[in-house]
């Protein structure tokens, strides 16, 4: 707090650096369109400059990423294999909006937890029977997602296949 | 305003080949040895030709699309700084030139910008809109095809554009105005899914370590803004879950034909780079253009010559006739907290206290005998507000964090879904605000005499100014001045000139502990022993706690410590500086009638060694959206009273 009021006591200065982050999509960018069928997963992150971001970032009190995020480079991109790319959205997504989707699977739902619901596939009307199974699971599904997001849907994956309605969605995934 | 960030991309520029060749085309205008070809070379001359006897170039649309304006003295220059974007060497400043250049580029199916496409899909914009008009034969122009463009509109999956506005964030003063930006809604998209979809945003490139000279450059214009194409939930954490600001979303009636015109556009944007200038060419100005190109019929850029406030290019937004649709808010994190705190009963707002700091009460029976949907409320508060915690108070994050983790299980336990009322935001609709300029008549009284005034304010808000579509409390005046005529002395004077003068009043509660803290910059007139009235330069500052009350309608009641330095001829020492405090209270009558009063002493040790109580009370009285009534009494300087009577008009 001391540090905010030192930075607003700086009467003249308007102006305060934000940290910002640029994530997949841009226009006319050549870092775009690694392969067909690419959305959200087709951005590479240069690992380097998120750490940067994040440290400029606390600087400015505000944080944009926290421990939970752990994109690697490695495991993003896209390939002709349309449920590999699903699985990577979905997995980006997980990463991005860990805190968001935890509170949301204890609370039985959300926009985060039905974006989730689509990216991994599942149909609206299956949706309902998803969030109440991610709130019955809830202590296992983030147990495993204390480790990694990509732990956490897979044990969302496993808990699908054990799920009467879900199984079906989870397989034909 | 606030999109200042540092962006990774590195922008190669053309291709040198690319650039040499294009120059050697214009260079030969006529007769293109080195086009593809006989037949090409006839045919760009002849499409030339037809470009300038349509006066093409003179249109509104390519002005659009190249972002050109007029000059004052004449001719035109665009305002797209980069080195990537014109084709022609002149094109900055040359409409026909660029145009012939462009023209003469799509025969080429060389791979120019950063993502290496040729001319027709680097600049798809403009090919579409010229093979539009022009009516390109295909087999003298093939057309070449734009995976990259193709794949980027497929993963966008567009149906219709939102404009998103997150309010003011007083906190950083980068983010002091709010900010604006598009948002690419998806086909099939339902409510739920919103986050999914991309923004449009414009933000400066700025380098890290800039200390203060951040703020002179980026006044100046000294950074480069370009566009990013970037995930909503990406910037629903940013406003809404960290720096808690709520966000209205206007969908726009645009078809089919204009979403897809805009986004042609954005994706020419990739090669294009725009000085930054805080002011006026800023992420809110730069999203103007966008909406142009998708309706040139649309006049919006032209509107704001000096600076371009976010919550002003809401308004115009959505006083165009039929381009605004249904808002929807979004509330910040705080909101729903304090929201879903109202609805609690004094029993139970103790024992959520007791909750946030012991999790495991939730597990007592105490807890777990009442009724499952107010558990399921005190948890989802005692998260939300945890998570507040872990983001405000970084030193203590992982035991915030871990109370969170304790919270949630049992909330998960309770298998009932969260109540989803909506919540109701603290402040209406920004476009239903008064507009930012104001301009002021008054008259009174100071000392023994009349005076009559005129005043002028550039922007923005204070807190006598109309509430509507503002934060209460939140005030940021920047460049105002008044002039007055004093009746007795028969004297006309500058009596006051602010440069800023900026104060947020946030109510502490329970919950929230957010200090209240204002600067104030400036010149004012003193009456101080000899001299009636000495032009004084005048820095305040202070920081206090504010406390909120319902008593009538609305009522806060303020506490500040401040310091405060003068510069003035009417010292001995021409200056002083001290500190003291001001106690005050701002108290809502009615919906149009406020009172704000206030008491404060201050003592200069140092200088001109004096003392001084001051207060004062002013009203005003809204008369309609754009205008309000105001009477002022202040006292100062133990004998020097002054009362005002102003009418204020917004434009």
């Amino acid at each position: 707090m001391m540090k905010r009021l030192l930075m607003l006591s700086l009467a003249t200065a308007f102006i305060w650096g934000q940290a910002g982050i640029v994530l997949a999509l841009n226009p006319g960018s050549s870092a775009y369109g690694n392969g067909p069928g690419c959305g959200l997963g087709a951005q590479i992150f240069d690992q380097k400059n998120i750490l940067h971001q994040i440290l400029a970032s606390t600087t400015n009190q505000i944080v944009f990423f926290n421990q939970a995020f752990g994109i690697t480079t490695g495991t993003l991109g896209c390939t002709n294999n349309n449920k590999f790319v699903q699985n990577e959205q979905a997995t980006l997504f997980a990463n991005l909006n860990f805190d968001n989707l935890s509170q949301e699977m204890a609370q039985g739902g959300g926009e985060h937890l039905a974006s989730l619901a689509t990216l991994m596939g599942v149909p609206a009307e299956q949706q309902p029977a998803f969030f109440a199974m991610t709130q019955e699971k809830y202590a296992t599904l983030i147990e495993s997602g204390e480790t990694t997001p990509a732990a956490m849907l897979k044990a969302l994956h496993e808990a699908m296949d054990q799920h009467p309605v879900l199984a079906k969605v989870s397989m034909t995934r | 305003m606030d999109h200042w960030g540092a962006r990774f991309q590195s922008r190669r520029p053309l291709l040198i080949s690319s650039v040499s060749r294009l120059l050697a085309i214009i260079a030969v205008l006529a007769p293109w040895p080195a086009l593809a070809g006989p037949t090409g070379s006839s045919y760009l001359s002849e499409l030339v030709a037809r470009a300038r006897s349509e006066r093409l170039a003179a249109t509104r649309e390519w002005h659009l699309l190249l972002h050109y304006h007029e000059n004052v003295f004449g001719g035109y220059t665009s305002e797209q700084d980069g080195p990537t974007f014109f084709l022609a060497p002149n094109g900055k400043t040359n409409p026909d030139a660029e145009l012939e250049a462009t023209l003469a580029g799509f025969f080429f199916d060389d791979l120019i910008g950063e993502a290496k496409q040729p001319v027709q899909c680097a600049f798809i914009g403009r090919y579409r809109w010229l093979k539009e008009k022009l009516a390109f034969d295909d087999r003298r122009l093939p057309p070449q095809s734009c995976e990259k463009f193709d794949r980027w509109i497929e993963a966008l999956a567009p149906h219709s554009i939102t404009m998103i506005f997150p309010s003011a964030f007083m906190n950083n003063p980068a983010s002091m105005f709010g900010h604006t930006l598009l948002r690419v809604d998806r086909q099939g998209q339902t409510p739920q899914m919103r986050i999914l979809a991309y923004t449009i945003n414009f933000m400066a490139e700025v380098p890290d370590d800039e200390g203060l000279m951040f703020a002179v450059r980026g006044i100046a214009g000294g950074y480069k803004g370009g566009f990013s194409v970037i995930p909503y939930y990406l910037k629903v954490r940013e406003y809404r879950d960290i720096e808690n600001r709520d966000i209205w979303e206007y969908r726009l009636n645009l078809t089919d034909a204009q979403v897809r015109r805009l986004l042609m556009h954005v994706w020419e944007m990739g090669n294009a780079s725009f000085d930054y200038f805080f002011f006026r060419e800023n992420c809110s100005y730069q999203l103007l253009p966008l909406l142009e190109v998708a309706d040139p019929s649309w006049r919006l850029t032209d509107q704001f010559t000096w600076w371009t406030l976010p919550g002003d290019t809401v308004r115009l937004a959505t006083r165009q006739p039929g381009i605004v649709g249904a808002a929807v808010y979004r509330p910040a994190r705080t909101t729903q907290i304090r929201r879903r705190y109202e609805r609690l009963s004094s029993d139970e707002r103790g024992l959520l206290r007791k909750i946030l700091q012991e999790p495991a009460l939730a597990r007592e029976p105490s807890f777990q005998q009442r009724p499952v949907e107010r558990k399921a409320l005190l948890l989802d508060i005692a998260s939300d507000y945890l998570r507040y915690q872990s983001i405000t108070d970084e030193k203590q994050a992982e035991i915030y964090k871990a109370r969170d983790r304790e919270v949630l299980v049992a909330r998960s336990e309770l298998k009932v879904k969260s109540d989803d009322t909506p919540v109701e935001p603290f402040v209406t609709r920004p476009e239903l605000g008064h507009r930012t300029t104001r301009i002021g008549m008054g008259a009174g009284y100071r000392q023994d005499e009349w005076f009559e005034e005129v005043n002028l304010r550039a922007s923005y808000h204070d807190l006598l100014d109309p509430e509507p579509g503002y934060a209460p409390g939140y005030q940021i005046e920047l460049l105002s001045g008044a002039l007055r005529h004093y009746e007795k002395q028969n004297r006309t004077r500058l009596e006051r000139f602010t440069l800023a003068n900026v104060l947020s009043l946030t109510p502490a509660d329970a919950l929230f502990l957010s200090p209240s803290w204002k600067v104030n910059v400036g010149m004012q007139t003193l009456l101080h022993s000899g001299c009636r009235y000495c032009t004084a330069g005048v820095a305040n500052g202070g920081a206090g706690l504010t406390f909120e009350t319902h008593l009538l309608k609305r009522e806060y009641f303020f506490g500040f410590g401040e310091l405060e330095t003068t510069y003035s001829h009417a010292f001995e020492e021409k200056h002083r500086a001290g500190g003291g405090g001001t106690l005050g209270m701002m108290a809502d009558l009615t919906d149009r009638w406020r009172l704000l009063a206030s008491a404060g002493y201050l003592r200069f040790a140092l200088g001109e060694k004096s003392d001084e109580v001051r207060w004062s009370v002013g009203q005003r009285y809204t008369l309609a959206k754009d205008a309000a009534l105001r009477f002022e009494f202040n006292h100062r300087e133990r004998r020097d009273n002054e009362a005002l009577f102003t009418i204020h008009a917004y434009f």
